[in-house]
């Protein structure tokens, strides 16, 4: 499992392991039932301290990602696929307004706009 | 038993110097790292916990043990690293291991020598021909090859090259794979602690200012960078210290999310330890 | 205690080679000279644990040494047993050496004289050493050095002005009913002198702050 950690970027070191562990289950990488690391082991891997790995654990038990099993340790979780389709929906609608808000400002067209998103997904693709 | 160490109000008065009523809990399975400034009182902190030197008050416990009454007991279970404490130079790591095996209950001579090989140091040759970094590996190794619980270091990373720094704190996160198992790591490196340590205690001038999970202090503190006109607005109760420069205000905040939610400032900075050291000591309120 | 026994030993050991060069030195200018080695055990002891007090404070060993399990209480134990041992080897090997020495050159050997000059030469050593230890456990080292001086000094003005003004024949006299024993009285009191002085040396250390 790849975790890259940024010690710059301004974002808690906690929130960036359970962001990237996060996406690692919604895309599947990780699968249900499979035993994560154990708080211990990844805060080595990772150079930081216990606190902060538990802390982005303990994020993901209540958001419903894993599931931690008392001297066991954490198990991915059977996620429901539309709860985390609904929350990466929300995160692009977020990202769309900021980018709306722009054009709207600089008296860009909605048309221009669409375009624009038309050759980024292609471009992707 | 939740804290592996427990000291309250821990008062020692000395002519030109005290320690005031420190109190602090290392839980178990952590590691704490504990900063200041030199002369702050960290070294003296750890040798009342070792009862090196005598507290005049206050009370001590480890693995829940009062730790004057039940001492022989407690200290088969410590491992010390302190500063320029050791045995005398004229030995050899070998000499080390065959004093410390009749010293330890749990002296792991094995452990010992496999620490030797992985830091390259020759068991027959003297202590004082080791380098400075060389020397603190020994000590390191001797401290750990009791199998101890406890673990209290005293400025180890210092005089260390970046390499041989790494290597070392691989070895005390190795250590506390052991959930019952925690350090109390004294420096002012604190860029060393910033990433391993779970908590901080920071002292300044015999006084505990703050004992946090290291998380929270990088998450939640912050620096404000503003100009005497919008510091001027702010509530003497929203900030902990300021200092003036020539160019304008750094202002250490608790909270810098609830700060930005109720202050318009263009600049909050995340912190680091060595600006929470330097705005704590220097600043004023 | 055993561990601290083997770092006082291993610090004798490393230092082996000097000790030997002088051991030889001296019983060959015994052999030429007309030289008395019998000062070898003393001087050889109180030069050979000083030492080892030396290299123990130049790298603050006692107060690393009080992070041990009962670390004070050992260090103090160890240290009078090594010096017990110490100054037991150091009589055997001027008593051999002085043996050798009375037979290369005479032929009738004064085993006697030999052994009653060791145990007095044991007696003095344990005398000095006892005063010193307490000493050097209270102030360290380095100030010990001065403080040791002023007694030993003063002990030996005392004690000339004893000599002087006290009736030494008459003295004798009075202790001549003990002449028979003399030896046991010796024994005894040397035995009184280092267990005195470790039970100061330890009171000390325990109440020592680093």
């Amino acid at each position: 499992m790849e975790i890259i950690i940024s010690n710059s970027n301004g974002i808690p070191i906690y929130e960036q392991i359970k962001e990237q562990i996060k996406n690692k289950i919604i895309s599947g990488e990780l699968k249900e039932n499979e035993l994560l690391p154990s708080i211990r082991a990844l805060a080595k891997d990772l150079r930081c301290s216990v606190i902060t790995t538990k802390n982005a654990y303990e994020e993901l038990e209540r958001e419903g990602y894993v599931k931690g099993i008392p001297a066991k340790g954490f198990y991915v979780a059977k996620i429901n696929r539309d709860l985390a389709r609904e929350e990466q929906l929300n995160k692009i609608q977020d990202l769309l307004d900021s980018a709306i808000t722009i054009a709207k400002t600089n008296k860009i067209t909605k048309k221009t706009i669409v375009e624009m998103l038309d050759i980024l997904y292609l471009e992707d693709e | 038993m939740k804290n592996i160490l427990e000291v309250k109000n821990l008062n020692k008065k000395y002519d030109d110097f005290a320690l005031k009523n420190i109190t602090f809990d290392l839980p178990k399975g952590m590691i704490m790292g504990f900063i200041g400034e030199n002369g702050a009182g960290k070294t003296t902190t750890i040798k009342a916990i070792l009862n090196i030197i005598k507290k005049d008050s206050g009370e001590i416990k480890i693995f829940g043990l009062d730790s004057k009454r039940d001492e022989g007991k407690i200290k088969e279970d410590i491992g010390v690293v302190l500063d320029d404490m050791f045995y005398p130079e004229i030995l050899t790591p070998n000499d080390i291991n065959n004093s410390m095996k009749y010293i330890y209950k749990n002296w792991d001579e094995k452990m010992f020598n496999s620490y030797l090989k992985d830091f390259s140091l020759n068991p027959k040759q003297q202590i004082k021909k080791f380098s400075k970094g060389m020397r603190k590996k020994l000590e390191i190794a001797t401290a750990l090859a009791h199998h101890p619980k406890l673990l209290i270091l005293d400025e180890p990373t210092s005089g260390l090259d970046p390499i041989a720094r790494s290597e070392i704190i691989d070895i005390f996160q190795d250590f506390i794979q052991d959930e019952e198992c925690s350090i109390l790591l004294s420096s002012h490196i604190t860029t060393d602690l910033e990433r391993i340590a779970d908590y901080i205690t920071f002292i300044n001038d015999g006084e505990i200012v703050l004992s946090k999970t290291c998380d929270e202090l990088l998450d939640k503190y912050g620096i404000v960078k503003c100009r005497e006109k919008e510091f001027k607005d702010i509530n003497k109760e929203d900030y902990v210290k300021y200092k003036k420069d020539r160019y304008g205000y750094e202002v250490l905040v608790e909270n810098k999310r609830d700060f930005k939610k109720r202050y318009d400032v263009e600049v909050i900075d995340k912190i680091t330890l060595d600006d929470l050291m330097l705005l704590m000591i220097k600043g004023v309120k | 205690m055993r561990g601290f026994m083997m770092k006082d030993l291993a610090m004798i050991k490393s230092n082996f080679k000097l000790l030997a060069i002088l051991i030889i030195v001296y019983a060959v200018m015994g052999v030429t000279d007309e030289m008395d080695i019998s000062f070898i055990l003393p001087f050889m002891s109180v030069m050979v644990m000083i030492s080892s007090f030396s290299y123990d404070e130049f790298n603050k060993w006692e107060s690393y040494a009080s992070t041990f399990p009962n670390g004070r209480k050992n260090s103090v134990r160890a240290k009078y047993l090594i010096t017990i041992l110490l100054i037991l080897l150091m009589a055997v090997i001027t008593t051999v050496l002085s043996l050798f020495i009375a037979h290369s050159k005479t032929s009738s050997l004064a085993y006697e004289n030999i052994l009653l000059t060791t145990l007095g030469n044991i007696f003095a050593t344990i005398i000095v050493l006892s005063l010193m230890y307490p000493i050097i456990y209270k102030l360290g080292i380095e100030k010990a050095r001065i403080a040791i001086f002023v007694t030993i000094f003063g002990i030996a003005i005392i004690g000339g002005i004893l000599i002087n003004y006290v009736d030494l024949a008459k003295f004798l006299n009075v202790l001549s009913p003990l002449e028979n024993y003399w030896v046991f009285i010796i024994i005894g009191l040397g035995i009184v002198f280092i267990y005195t002085s470790y039970r100061l040396s330890l009171h000390f250390l325990l109440k020592k702050e680093f």
